[in-house]
């Protein structure tokens, strides 16, 4: 079923679960394109979960931004089975994105330094890559920011 | 160079069923020959971030049918692009484009198949399974002057589950609606169905 995610008093449900499946689906096909393993761009230190509540929307409005505009639009591949799902994965968190302008029209995702702070971190770390390379490692750390957003 | 001279496939439409999307259209005609079609969609984030990339559906890309089951490739609640053409060996025909996308809210949504039965003074009801995306709204009550209605959400599929034990010779009643939150909605109630234990005494 949906899932509730409470980031800080904005609150929103998402289907978490219909994207694990579709992820587990490609995570082993599209984590072994990755050729840089000795970093990484979704790290612990910034996580949702060590970010103060009333930061975590916008946290999370930004990354998935990140993703929309630059993961999912950057990562090529021939195969038409790989191709739906990051297309279902890509439409499903457009789906989360709207809910979280929806709290940001209605005050509710205010963006403080914490946030700002940590989504550079991780923006910093995500361009240290090439657009190609940085999309293929962003996509196969979904299963992180997925967790993230489980644990919300 | 063969493009385009096969007729482009008329009439898209979706019909959409407790979740089951179908894209039907009519059949380009040439005599004698096997025509095949292929369906392609893009998602609102397609259309929106990368509007020159389609999908080739999983079912119907080739298809000889004029029609094409998309469930597999509606996967968010967000509208869909839809097209078709047709293709006679090296002939391709046009890309024939759903004249308004479809977004998978839409679904018409129907009360599951039930089956209400008695095991000794057990009430005991079976609904139909329709994937995974679904549950029920059960409500169950004794018909005498007021009885009070009890809900359960059921999301058991196609495994009988128990409502309630049975006083003999009181009728009790129930109906189901199905419930999708994935798009937030929930069919209309079924037809009411009653059974009853015969008047025995309950054992001691």
């Amino acid at each position: 079923g949906l899932k509730t995610l409470h980031l800080g008093s904005c609150v929103i449900t998402t289907n978490l679960q219909e994207m694990r499946n579709g992820f587990s689906e490609i995570r082993d096909s599209v984590q072994a394109k990755d050729e840089i393993i000795d970093t990484r761009i979704l790290r612990k230190t910034e996580s949702l979960q060590d970010t103060k509540p009333t930061d975590q929307c916008c946290l999370l409005r930004h990354v998935l931004r990140l993703y929309l505009d630059r993961v999912f639009k950057n990562f090529k591949t021939p195969d038409h089975r790989i191709l739906r799902k990051t297309s279902s994965l890509a439409n499903s968190f457009l789906t989360v994105k709207k809910e979280l302008r929806l709290c940001h029209a209605h005050m509710t995702c205010p963006c403080g330094e914490e946030a700002t702070e940590k989504y550079s971190q991780i923006l910093s770390h995500f361009e240290e890559l090439t657009p190609q390379a940085a999309a293929v490692k962003a996509l196969g750390e979904l299963d992180i920011l997925l967790q993230w957003m489980e644990e919300m | 160079d063969g493009v385009a001279i096969l007729p482009a496939p008329q009439n898209l439409s979706v019909h959409s069923t407790n979740m089951k999307h179908l894209l039907m259209w009519s059949p380009v005609v040439v005599p004698g020959e096997i025509i095949h079609y292929f369906v392609e969609y893009q998602g609102e984030y397609e259309s929106l971030y990368m509007s020159h990339i389609w999908i080739p559906s999983s079912w119907g890309s080739p298809t000889e049918d004029p029609e094409c089951d998309i469930t597999d490739d509606i996967t968010a609640t967000v509208p869909y692009n839809l097209r078709v053409r047709a293709s006679l060996g090296s002939q391709t025909s046009a890309w024939s484009t759903l004249q308004h996308p479809f977004n998978r809210n839409s679904t018409i949504l129907t009360p599951p198949v039930m089956e209400v039965t008695k095991d000794g003074f057990h009430l005991v009801i079976k609904l139909e399974d329709l994937g995974p995306q679904f549950e029920f709204l059960v409500a169950y009550w004794r018909r005498e002057p007021g009885a009070k209605e009890h809900v359960k959400v059921v999301r058991s599929r196609g495994i009988p589950v128990h409502l309630e034990t049975m006083e003999p010779g009181v009728p009790y009643c129930v109906k189901v609606q199905t419930l999708v939150k994935a798009i937030g909605r929930h069919s209309p109630f079924s037809q009411v169905e009653c059974v009853r234990v015969q008047g025995e005494t309950l054992p001691l």
